[in-house]
C-alpha cells in the first residue's frame, strides 16, 4: 500500500527529451548531477567568497561573531542539502549532530585534552559512528517516516542532555577553555583573536564546501542523484541504495558535526537546545531560502538568514514570526530557493538575447 | 502481599486513572493528526499551535463572558474554521506538488512558528489559568479523582465514539475513506474532493481546539504549550500507524499509561523520553506502525 501511495506521488510527466533519447543515453542523462549549469553558480560562489575575504574590514566585531556563526549554520544546512538536495531525504534532526559535536568537544576541552586536533578526530569518529547507527535505522523508512525518526532522535537527545546532571542538565556547561589550534611546527592560530577565528572558520567551511561539491560530482553522487529522482529504478541499475544513502547520510553528519565542532568556542558554553528542533528546523528554513540541491545556495541563505534575524532582531522581538513568514513565503511562491530564482532569470535574459 | 495492594490500590490505580483521562485527550489531538495525515499526506506540524490556540481563545471568551460551556462549543468551531483557512490557502496549491508530503511539512512548521509567535503578540508571554467549569471530587473506593477530570474522559470519550461513528457509519465516513485510498477515482464519481479535504482538515483540527479547551484548566495556557503536546501526539501517530483511527486510540491510551507508570518509578522528565525510545523503537521494527491505514481493512 505505502509503495502504491508512493508511486502515485511521484508520477511526474516525462520529461520532453526522454522519447528521442536511445535508453543509453537517457541512462547518462538520468545519472547527470543536478547542477549542470555550474557557471552561474561558480560566479555567485566567487562573488560571495570575495565579499566574505573583505567582511572583516567592512564590520566591527560584533558582525564578524554573526558571521562567525552564520557560517556554522551554514555548515548545519549544507549537511541538510547533502541529503534534501542530492539523495532526496529530508533530515528534521541535523541538530543531533550539531549537538552531539558541540557536547563532545566542550567536555573533552574541559576534564580531558586541549588539543583540537585531538578533540575534532574524537568527534568525527564519534560522530560517525552514531550516524552510522542512526542512519541504518532511519534509512529502512523512506519519505516522511525518516524525516519523523530523525526529528525523534534529534529530540531523545535533547531530552538526555536536558536532563543529565553530569553535563550540565537545562543549564548547559559554561567556561569552555579556547584553545590554540597548532597548524604547522611553529604556526598556530590563536582563537582569541576574532581575525584569526573568522578566517580560520571561512577557510575551514570553503574546504569542506569544495570537498563536498567534488564528492557529489563523481558516480557517487550521480547515484545519489539518481535515487533522489527514482529510488525504485536505482536498484535495477545495479546500485543498491541502501548503501549509498548510508554514506550520504555519514557524510552529512561529518559536514553538521563541523558546526558543532566550532561553536563552544565562538560561544564558551554549551546548553541543550543545541540539539534542538529550532536548529534543525532552521537549517532546512535556510536551505529553502538558498536553494537545495546547490550546495552553495544552504551557505547564501544561512548568512542572509542569520543577519536578517539580527536586524529584525533589533527592531522587535517577533523574529520567528518573520522566520516562519519566509518559510512560507518560499514553500509556496519560490520553492527553488534564491539561486533557483538567480537561474530562472538569467534562463529569461538569455532566452530574450537568442 | 498486604502492602502490595495497598500500594497498587493506592499509589497505582489512581496514577492509571489520571492517564487514562490524559490518553483520551491526548487521543483527540492524535485522530486530528491521522486523519489528516490519512486523507492528504499532509503531517500537519501546525497542529499544536492549534490546540494552543484552542487554550487562548477559550481564555479570551471567558474573558468576554462567553462562560466555560460557551467556550466548549465555541472553540472547535473557531480552531476549525482557521484548520480551513490554512487548507484553502496554504495546502491545497502544494497538493498537486511531487514531493507534496515534504513540501505541506515545510508549509506548516512555518505555520506553526508564526501561530506560536503570533500568540505572543496578542496574549504576551505570561502563563493564563482558566478556572475549571466545577470543582469537587468523585470517590470510589478509597481513590478520589476529580469530577472534572472524569469530564475530560466523558467528553475525549465522546470525541472519541463520534468520530468512530462518522468515519465508519455514515455516508460522509465512506467518502472519506475511499478518498484515502485513491482520490481521483472518488473524483470520477462527481464528489467534490476540496469539499473532503477541506472538511478533514477543519474537523482534525477542532479536534485539537476542543482538546485545548478540555486541557487549559488543568495545565494553563502558554505560548509554547502546543510544542510538548505535538510530539507527544507524533510518538501516539507513529506508534498506532500514521494515518490509521484505531491506532490513534489505541496508542494514545497506550503511551499514557506508560509515561503515567514510568513517572511512578523514574523521573518524569525521564518517562517522556521513554515514550520518544518506545516511539523509535516502533519505527525501526514496524515502520508503517501497529494499525492500517485508514481506508484499509
Amino acid at each position: 500500500m505505502l509503495q502504491a501511495k508512493a508511486s502515485r506521488i511521484d508520477a511526474k510527466p516525462l520529461p520532453k527529451y526522454a522519447a528521442r533519447l536511445s535508453v543509453g543515453e537517457r541512462l547518462v542523462q538520468a545519472l547527470k548531477p543536478s547542477h549542470s549549469d555550474t557557471r552561474l553558480l561558480r560566479w555567485c560562489g566567487l562573488a560571495m567568497l570575495a565579499l566574505a575575504i573583505i567582511f572583516p574590514w567592512l564590520a566591527g566585531s560584533f558582525y564578524m561573531r554573526l558571521a562567525i556563526e552564520s557560517l556554522l549554520l551554514g555548515a548545519v544546512a549544507l549537511s541538510v542539502d547533502i541529503l534534501l538536495g542530492y539523495t532526496g531525504l529530508l533530515s528534521l534532526g541535523q541538530a543531533a549532530y550539531f549537538g552531539l559535536a558541540a557536547y563532545i568537544s566542550s567536555l573533552m576541552y574541559l576534564h580531558v585534552t586541549q588539543s583540537f586536533w585531538l578533540v575534532a578526530l574524537t568527534v568525527s569518529v564519534a560522530v560517525a559512528v552514531f550516524s552510522f547507527i542512526l542512519g541504518a535505522i532511519a534509512i529502512r523508512a523512506s519519505g516522511v517516516y525518516f524525516a519523523l525518526i530523525t526529528f525523534g532522535a534529534a529530540e531523545i537527545l535533547s531530552k538526555i542532555a536536558h536532563n543529565t546532571r553530569a553535563i550540565g542538565g537545562s543549564d548547559g556547561m559554561i567556561g569552555i577553555p579556547v584553545p590554540r589550534i597548532p597548524l604547522l611546527p611553529g604556526v598556530a592560530i590563536d582563537l582569541h583573536s576574532n581575525f584569526a577565528f573568522y578566517y580560520a572558520v571561512l577557510a575551514g567551511l570553503v574546504l569542506i564546501y569544495l570537498g563536498t561539491r567534488r564528492v557529489l560530482n563523481t558516480a557517487f553522487g550521480s547515484v545519489l542523484c539518481a535515487i533522489r529522482d527514482n529510488a525504485e529504478r536505482v536498484p535495477y541499475l545495479g546500485y543498491n541504495p541502501f548503501w549509498y544513502k548510508l554514506l550520504a547520510y555519514v557524510m552529512a553528519a561529518q559536514v553538521a558535526a563541523f558546526g558543532g565542532l566550532i561553536y563552544p568556542l565562538l560561544r564558551g558554553f554549551v546548553a541543550p537546545n543545541l540539539f534542538g528542533f529550532e536548529v534543525s528546523t532552521k537549517a532546512v528554513v535556510v536551505s529553502l531560502v538558498g536553494g537545495i540541491g546547490t550546495l552553495i545556495g544552504p551557505l547564501v541563505g544561512s548568512v542572509i538568514i542569520t543577519f536578517l534575524e539580527s536586524v529584525v532582531g533589533s527592531y522587535t522581538e517577533r523574529h520567528l514570526f518573520v522566520l516562519g513568514l519566509i518559510f512560507v513565503v518560499f514553500v509556496m511562491f519560490l520553492p527553488d530557493g534564491l539561486v533557483g530564482l538567480m537561474r530562472r532569470l538569467s534562463a529569461v535574459r538569455r532566452s530574450a538575447n537568442a | 502481599m498486604e502492602d502490595l495492594l495497598t500500594y497498587l490500590h493506592l499509589v497505582v490505580l489512581p496514577q492509571m486513572i489520571d492517564a487514562l483521562v490524559i490518553g483520551a485527550a491526548l487521543a483527540i489531538v492524535a485522530l486530528g493528526l491521522t486523519m489528516i495525515f490519512g486523507l492528504l499526506d499532509v503531517i500537519n506540524l501546525a497542529h499544536g499551535d492549534l490546540y494552543m490556540l484552542g487554550g487562548y481563545a477559550a481564555f479570551t471568551l471567558i474573558g468576554w463572558g462567553a462562560g466555560y460551556w460557551g467556550a466548549l462549543v465555541l472553540v472547535p468551531l473557531l480552531v476549525g474554521a482557521v484548520g480551513w483557512g490554512l487548507e484553502e490557502l496554504g495546502i491545497r496549491p502544494l497538493l498537486p506538488r511531487a514531493d507534496r508530503a515534504i513540501v505541506t511539512l515545510l508549509l506548516t512548521f512555518g505555520v506553526s512558528l508564526m501561530l506560536r509567535d503570533l500568540a505572543q503578540v496578542v496574549w504576551g508571554t505570561d502563563t493564563h489559568s482558566i478556572a475549571p467549569p466545577f470543582g469537587g471530587m468523585a470517590s470510589f473506593a478509597d481513590v478520589f479523582v476529580p469530577t472534572y477530570r472524569l469530564f475530560i474522559f466523558g467528553v475525549g470519550f465522546i470525541a472519541i465514539v463520534a468520530t468512530w461513528w462518522l468515519v465508519y457509519r455514515t455516508r460522509v465516513g465512506a467518502v472519506l475513506r475511499a478518498t484515502a485510498v485513491d482520490p481521483s477515482m472518488v473524483a470520477s464519481f462527481g464528489i467534490p474532493i476540496r469539499l473532503v479535504y477541506g472538511f478533514t482538515f477543519m474537523y482534525g483540527c477542532g479536534l485539537a481546539g476542543l482538546a485545548g479547551v478540555l486541557l487549559s484548566p488543568i495545565y494553563a495556557v502558554f505560548p509554547t504549550m502546543g510544542h510538548d503536546f505535538l510530539v507527544m501526539a507524533f510518538a501516539v501517530v507513529i506508534v498506532g500507524g500514521m494515518g490509521s483511527i484505531t491506532g490513534a486510540v489505541v496508542a494514545a491510551l497506550l503511551l499514557s499509561q506508560v509515561q503515567g507508570l514510568a513517572s511512578l518509578w523514574i523521573p518524569p522528565v525521564w518517562a517522556e523520553t521513554l515514550v520518544y525510545g518506545l516511539m523509535l523503537l516502533v519505527l525501526v521494527v514496524r515502520p508503517s506502525g501497529l494499525f492500517n491505514r485508514i481506508g484499509e481493512a
